[in-house]
């Protein structure tokens, strides 16, 4: 893999990497081919380059050329890292002409580094004999001699001499002239080479010195001349310093030492040419969509207003090609004296995606200011981007309400003139309506997220931008499962569920399962698990969510990392750690600008926590510097609850919960709701009143049973309550069976679960009689709940043991708890 | 801290033409036998984009020299190299 002149961006760099080694052995999956994202993880693309590697049979070389172009101090770190840790059958080469800091030592001292320096490169007298005879030229041995010390055996300069050796009339003349001259080996002999060639090569070789590729096309276009293919082949045939780059032999390169002497040789001789030669070139790689590429040429053509507006059209589409950096390297570019307003938006991008945002909010202020006196004919696209960093920027900040508002036109299309303007457009509009829907479901209850979030899915599928498609659908499965909180859904955690592991997926074949645009799904699945109490499988997708959000610096999704890994903590009774995770909550819920829509959550779990841990005296002081707003939520209801039942009081937690059972206090979810009922519950059995105590419980599992919720009864501690009620009352007895359970710890770990699957699928019928199986109800009566004869239950329970291979009720039970065949969510 | 300009002295081996002179555009160049002195002001990334160019041209560099202000030009006689 050669590294293009002057390469910022580490991930073209290793996107160019894992390309060669794919292309040098194709992998055996369906995974997607490699594409760039705009929060690259450098760590877990070098983790990915090394297990191709490994994957390769027989062995393989990696091959990078012209490493010093590279400009990018972390991927020189990143490369070292993979250098040392190459598989076995994996061999790299490097090449490059200065060195370059890579952390090789440890590879030296063991003697697995071979250097090949200048002086081992540097030609021997022998040598240049025979590089002489293979070349078919005739030269005494006193004139070998003389090559050979004025060009001190040096290669590249041997070569040089010998394209004009080749085919001389007089060898030993041009030896004995060269060894006469005073100029430096180089300049002689590229000035004898060029002098050498007819006059068109020479004029195709200067003109387009100042690409770093060349093709037959954009030569014939420099030259104002046809047929320039077939001089790139010739040249490169007669190996004079012109070489493919591919396999077609399309694209060429010149030796850098030949492209910077006919550079110069340019700008010397034809100065007034080279802006136009630049502004053709960069009209030629803005038809091919090489934008990057375009920039640089109209830059040096020192047309700067039109490089700004160039970059501020493409700054999204660069973004999303993975070229931030190279982005940013365009805007350092421009003089002092050339600055545009165009580029505010470009700068307030490369700001957010450095995480400073007072800065990126002054460049969006200019850029806002801009748009107003721009052309029509640009000034929507311009409000567009605009609007959408301002987006970006308000989630960071948790500022989301007031700028919901102001960027509501985001959802109607940007129509342009042309294609061009269309497929820009696109991309512009996909980046707003994910920005969009992502600020919506954070803001919570606002039933268009969905919607926004789904068209942006389906427009970024249609232009092929799996990153924003991805982005979009792991917004969707947290949007859902907040979707109307009022009215819970009976499927709301399964299909949130089901579309969080679609999300998942897709990002995996993508190569991005653990990067930061699909957290929000792997963040939302895990979250769903542990509400479910499914708490090892849980754990697993936090852990996932933690690698992923690893790149990311904005404070609102570690928010909701802090809180689930609460939320498990709390699940499984370690009570000291789900504090430190709640109170890592609220510290970054506090950096945001207003108080974030889930904070009355956080905070009502942190007080209950402290109050649980025997410090109820600490929490009250919390609950006092609560607002009333806030106070009225049920979520803090709750936290009262709490705190009065470890003050003694169970009166006074009946009271604060009163309002959360009528139905007058605000709540997030219904799982506050259900928590409610626990704490009255406990409240009732302090009081001495076992059957409002049952009742409580009952119509707290009745809420739970439709996504079998589980959580709720294990932060409450609702265990004691549980066990006293009597099974044989209950007509949810198969989630009772599942929450003690987990309660007791004794649920099977998940792990289990693949290698137990059942022969063969319960039906239907089968799962709704294997439910009632933990139960005390007998046949009959089971028959009767179901509204069925009990023959047909019989036939199914025969059923049931075959496909559970099991000969009684007890051991169906115990394999189905295994199978979790008991959760409704899993069977739906 | 980025220090001050300085007058710098660049010894390079052979006589470098007027293509190769195009390179440094800020510097003056003078031969001095087999070599070719270039001097001239320049502040510290001047100073890398001058090296930078040497060693793309494939040159020889043979000395390089801050200069002090009580020494405006260079002084012969320190040619360490042959």
């Amino acid at each position: 893999m050669p590294v293009q002149r002057g390469q910022q961006d580490a991930q073209q760099f290793w996107l160019g990497l894992l390309d060669a080694v794919r292309h040098a052995s194709p992998p055996a999956d369906h995974a997607e081919p490699p594409a760039a994202t705009p929060d690259f993880n450098a760590p877990a693309m070098v983790d990915r380059v090394r297990s191709e590697l490994a994957d390769v049979r027989g062995g393989v070389t990696l091959v990078v050329d012209d490493l010093h172009e590279l400009r990018s101090p972390e991927t020189l770190t990143q490369l070292t890292r993979l250098l040392t840790s190459l598989p076995p059958q994996a061999h790299a080469i490097l090449a490059m002409r200065h060195d370059v800091r890579l952390g090789l030592h440890r590879l030296r001292l063991a003697g697995e580094l071979a250097e090949i320096r200048a002086a081992d490169l540097r030609f021997s007298e022998r040598e240049t004999r025979e590089l002489l005879h293979a070349s078919d030229i005739t030269l005494s041995e006193a004139g070998v001699a003389v090559l050979y010390e004025r060009t001190e055996g040096w290669a590249a300069g041997l070569r040089l001499a010998v394209i004009s050796l080749a085919g001389h009339p007089d060898p030993e003349r041009f030896v004995a002239e060269f060894s006469g001259s005073d100029r430096t080996v180089a300049e002689y002999l590229l000035a004898e080479m060029l002098d050498r060639q007819p006059p068109d090569v020479q004029d195709l070789l200067l003109r387009t010195s100042l690409l770093d590729r060349v093709n037959g096309e954009l030569a014939d276009l420099l030259t104002g001349r046809p047929g320039s293919e077939r001089i790139l082949l010739d040249l490169e045939a007669a190996n004079a310093f012109v070489e493919s780059l591919d396999p077609d032999r399309a694209w060429f390169r010149y030796h850098h030492l030949l492209a910077d002497f006919l550079r110069l040789e340019l700008r010397r001789t034809l100065p007034a040419e080279v802006p136009a030669l630049h502004r053709r070139a960069a009209e030629w790689f803005i038809r091919q969509g090489q934008v990057a590429e375009a920039i640089r040429h109209t830059q040096a053509a020192g047309d700067w207003p039109d490089a700004a507006r160039l970059l501020a059209d493409h700054s999204f589409s660069l973004t999303l090609d993975g070229q931030a950096q190279t982005m940013q390297a365009l805007v350092r570019a421009f003089p002092p004296g050339a600055d545009d307003p165009e580029l505010a938006v470009v700068r307030a991008m490369g700001d957010l995606a450095q995480g400073r945002l007072d800065e990126a909010a002054a460049h969006l202020e200019v850029a806002e200011a801009h748009v107003r006196t721009t052309p029509p004919g640009r000034r929507r696209r311009l409000q567009v981007a605009v609007a959408s960093l301002q987006l970006s920027l308000a989630r960071r900040r948790g500022d989301l309400t007031a700028v919901v508002r102001q960027v509501r036109f985001l959802a109607s299309p940007v129509t342009g003139p042309s294609d061009e303007d269309i497929a820009l457009g696109s991309d512009l509009r996909a980046v707003a309506l994910m920005n969009l829907g992502t600020v919506e479901t954070w803001s919570l209850g606002l039933p268009d997220a969905e919607r926004h979030l789904r068209e942006g899915a389906v427009l970024a599928r249609a232009i092929g931008r799996p990153y924003l498609e991805i982005g979009c659908l792991a917004q969707l499965g947290f949007a859902y499962i907040f979707h109307d909180p009022g009215e819970p859904k009976a499927d709301a955690f399964a299909t949130t569920q089901r579309r969080c592991r679609e999300a998942i997926e897709l990002a995996e074949r993508y190569g991005w399962g653990t990067e930061p645009v699909i957290a929000p799904a792997l963040m939302t699945l895990a979250g769903t698990l542990v509400l479910l109490g499914e708490f090892d499988e849980g754990e697993r997708w936090l852990r996932r969510t933690e690698r992923a959000l690893q790149t990311d610096t904005g404070p609102d999704i570690r928010l909701l990392l802090h809180q689930t890994a609460g939320m498990l903590q709390a699940g499984r009774g370690r009570r000291h750690e789900a504090l430190a995770e709640f109170a890592a909550a609220e510290d970054l819920a506090s950096q945001l600008e207003r108080p974030q829509a889930l904070a009355s959550q956080m905070t009502g779990w942190r007080l209950a926590t402290q109050a649980r841990l025997g410090r109820p005296g600490e929490a009250r002081a919390g609950l006092a510097g609560i607002d009333d707003e806030r106070a009225r939520s049920g979520e803090i209801r709750n936290a009262h609850a709490v705190i009065s039942l470890a003050e003694g009081d169970p009166a006074g937690a009946l009271d604060a919960v009163h309002d959360v059972l009528d139905g007058t206090a605000p709540v997030l979810g219904y799982a506050t709701v259900v928590e409610a009922h626990l704490l009255a519950g406990l409240a009732h059995r302090e009081l001495g009143d076992q059957r409002a105590a049952n009742q409580a419980a009952e119509r707290a599992l009745a809420l739970a049973e439709s996504d079998r919720l589980v959580l709720p009864f294990a932060m409450t501690g609702s265990a004691g309550l549980l066990e006293t009620l009597p099974q044989y009352q209950t007509a949810h007895a198969a989630l009772l069976a599942d929450i003690l359970d987990v309660l007791h710890g004794s649920s099977p770990a998940a792990t289990e679960v693949t290698s137990l699957l059942p022969a063969e699928e319960l039906s239907p019928g089968e799962l709704r009689v294997l439910r009632y199986l933990p139960t005390n109800l007998s046949r009959p009566e089971i028959a009767s709940e179901l509204s069925v004869s009990p023959n047909t239950v019989s036939t199914h329970l025969r059923s049931i043991y075959a496909k559970l291979q099991v000969r009684d009720r007890s051991s169906a039970v115990q394999r189905a708890r295994e199978l979790r065949l008991l959760a409704a969510g899993r069977a739906r | 801290m980025d220090p001050a300009p300085a007058q710098y002295m660049i010894r390079i081996n052979g006589h470098l033409g007027a293509t190769m002179l195009s390179a440094f555009p800020a510097l003056a160049p003078r031969h001095h036998g087999a070599h070719t002195v270039l001097t001239g002001l320049l502040d510290r990334s001047a100073l890398y984009g001058v090296l930078a160019e040497i060693e793309a041209l494939g040159l020889e560099l043979l000395e390089i020299q801050k200069l002090t202000p009580d020494r405006a030009s260079p002084v012969p006689g320190h040619d360490r190299s042959r």
